[in-house]
């Protein structure tokens, strides 16, 4: 966004804002609402199916910056995908949520993938492939090993969590948040000829790194 | 001749007249039907319009009466007054302002209602006891009813305004066409039509789990538990099982659709209203499992066919891309930013886009945003109205919107229009409300239907 200021070296005192896009993507019923409610509200209840898109924000005080991020919930079935389009659009970071219980959700995430990629170039968008439901481990169709072996191939952020039982999902949007954040950095950096910024961004890693905690 | 049209401002505040309740609504001379409604033509609205600016100078003779009646009115009207054009938006301004004058004389004080909506609670607004008004109207809708051949056009203008609970079953079969007018035929041809029903139930219902028919069943699957989480009724397996035949069935014989999340929620109002017919009261926690099997394949197949006639009506909502409800979103901005320029530009100024909101008010009939009661009392005059679910509803729609025009006016960014606009306070809203909406969506049809020119910017 234009308005937003260089992150390099912020002077003492100054802590600046950044707004970012987050949209989640994946079939329906993987708990992407789940996953949003959780995080906004840190509570778990029955949703209904989330028809077009519905809206949360979050902030986020981090080290250096404070980061808002602006939700999109999307409607999972694919007759919605034509508006969905609309609602990715511009978007900085993207989860793209399946089901560990239901392995046809994780080749779904791999169809959106490819849509994000027909959209976007690889560094206009932080993208997290999320294996949600954890807490129905005995109904497990997808090893943790397959969607992170996918994850790292594709440069992905990786993590599984429970919205019902509220398991990795402040990390989740944390590990999004400091990616954003170090991309900012490194976006910052790059047409400055002079050396390094001293501002470190916790142990965000590359976006190559897996990031289960 | 009979007049087949609505001839003056008088007619229509009849036609509406739940919304302002002033007195009775036996019109002996009021012979148009429904119809009437969608044919208002120029020279008509030149007449009201004329009428109305009579009234208008009238009421100038009072500024103090109607400077206060304009103060604590339904900020609804108050729009106008940002269009810029004219003639018709001052005539109408005025309509606006006069009508809900006497309104808010006859405004009964107002009881709590309790937080969590009861749909079986009609009047949800705290309306007193059957007054003799309400009697009057339900013999009449009796008279009707029982009628060797039910007067249709009658029932649609009685219905228009609200439909007596101890009649609504019978009379939203009529009105959606599924039962015919005449007496004799009625008996045989609900007969028929429910064999007709589990006839299909028998022939494709066991092709849910073969492949070609496994996502649209699945996704039924994963929504029917979904559809109304928070209300007993719909967490029964006897309940939720016919809900999954009924759009199945509608689904697969309608395959250029198919299933799109939003319809499973256009079957509750048929259902409860059916389902009504048996449950005196509190029908949220009634155990279907105590009704005959008989009384449950009759309302399940009435659900059917009733929401079949509904969506027939709509299906371009729910084909590929959905153009239906691009194009009534489209058709809510113009209308709009015609209507209430401040708040258009308040969206635009912030970023808000129609379609972030709106979509949602198309795919589910504001189902989402009101409690099902003031659904229920909404489609009695969808039933009523012509093309009221495809057409009527998109004024209903800009009526919600500017009623909120405060609250939004309010909020300066974007995230807080955002929240604001999923989340519209409507938990205690009972029939008032809607009569209310109603009137103000009909004016805005009056205005603008005939006068395309007047939405198109």
């Amino acid at each position: 966004m234009a308005q937003k200021e260089v992150l390099g070296t912020p002077p003492e005192g100054i802590h600046p804002t950044y707004p970012y896009k987050v949209v989640l993507l994946g079939s329906t019923s993987v708990g992407k609402s789940s996953l949003a409610y959780r995080y906004v509200k840190n509570d778990f209840k029955e949703s209904l199916p989330t028809v077009g898109c519905s809206f949360f924000t979050q902030m986020l005080n981090m080290e250096v910056a404070t980061v808002k991020l602006e939700i999109w919930d999307t409607a999972g079935q694919e007759k919605y995908q034509s508006v969905c389009h609309l609602y990715y659009r511009g978007a900085h970071a993207a989860l793209l949520v399946y089901d560990i219980t239901n392995k046809e959700t994780l080749n779904r995430a791999k169809l959106w993938l490819r849509d994000l990629e027909k959209e976007f170039l690889p560094d206009e968008i932080v993208i997290a492939l999320v294996g949600n439901k954890v807490d129905l481990a005995a109904e497990r169709e997808v090893a943790t090993e397959e969607g992170e072996e996918f994850a790292r191939t594709r440069g992905l952020l990786f993590m599984e969590t429970s919205a019902k039982s509220n398991y990795q999902v402040n990390d989740i949007f944390m590990a999004i948040a400091r990616e954003l954040l170090q991309r900012e950095q490194e976006k910052a950096r790059a047409p400055s000829p002079h050396g390094r910024s001293t501002v470190t961004l916790g142990e965000s890693r590359v976006r190559t790194g897996c990031c289960r905690l | 001749m009979k007049s087949k049209k609505a001839s003056s401002f008088h007619e229509f505040a009849r036609n509406t007249s739940d919304a302002w309740d002033i007195g009775d609504d036996e019109d002996e001379d009021f012979s148009s039907s429904s119809s009437s409604f969608q044919t208002l033509n120029s020279k008509v609205a030149k007449a009201t319009a004329a009428q109305v600016l009579e009234n208008h100078s009238k009421l100038r003779a009072k500024p103090e009466r109607a400077q206060s009646a304009l103060g604590d009115m339904p900020t609804n009207c108050k729009v106008i007054k940002s269009s810029s054009e004219a003639q018709l938006s001052r005539t109408s301004e005025e309509a606006c302002v006069r009508t809900p004058l006497q309104k808010q004389q006859s405004l009964p004080l107002r009881p709590v209602i309790p937080l969590v909506a009861r749909i079986s609670d009609q009047n949800a607004s705290g309306a007193p006891p059957m007054t003799v008004r309400e009697k009057t109207r339900l013999e009449k809708f009796r008279q009707l009813l029982s009628s060797h051949n039910t007067d249709l056009d009658e029932l649609r203008k009685c219905s228009w305004p609200g439909v007596p609970r101890e009649v609504r079953p019978v009379t939203w079969r009529l009105l959606s066409g599924y039962l015919p007018a005449n007496m004799e035929r009625r008996k045989l041809t609900l007969q028929r039509k429910r064999e007709e029903y589990f006839g299909f139930i028998q022939q494709y219902y066991d092709s849910r789990n073969e492949e070609h028919h496994q996502d649209t069943y699945r996704q039924i699957h994963i929504d029917i538990p979904r559809t109304n989480p928070l209300i007993p009724l719909f967490q029964q397996p006897l309940v939720q099982e016919i809900f999954e035949r009924i759009l199945f069935i509608w689904a697969i014989r309608h395959p250029a659709s198919g299933y799109v999340q939003g319809i499973n929620d256009l079957v509750t109002p048929f259902f409860v209203v059916f389902l009504s017919e048996y449950v005196e009261e509190d029908v949220e926690n009634f155990d279907v499992a105590n009704l005959s099997q008989d009384v449950l394949r009759s309302i399940e197949a009435d659900s059917f066919w009733c929401m079949s006639k509904l969506l027939d009506g709509i299906q371009d909502n729910y084909t590929f891309a959905q153009p239906g409800i691009q194009k009534k979103v489209k058709a809510l901005e113009e209308l709009v930013s015609r209507i209430d320029e401040q708040v258009h530009n308040h969206f635009r100024k912030y970023e808000v886009e129609y379609l972030q909101f709106a979509f949602r008010w198309m795919n589910n009939l504001l189902m989402r945003e009101l409690p099902l009661r003031c659904t229920i009392r909404l489609w009695d005059t969808y039933q009523s109205e012509p093309e009221g679910f495809s057409h009527f509803h998109l004024y209903v729609c800009a009526a919600f919107l500017i009623k909120w025009r405060k609250e939004i006016l309010d909020e300066e960014d974007f995230q807080g229009l955002l929240m604001l606009l999923q989340n519209l306070p409507t938990i205690h809203w009972g029939n008032e409300e809607i009569g209310l909406l109603l009137a103000e969506a009909y004016r805005l049809k009056y205005m603008f239907a005939d006068a395309p020119n007047h939405y198109r910017r």
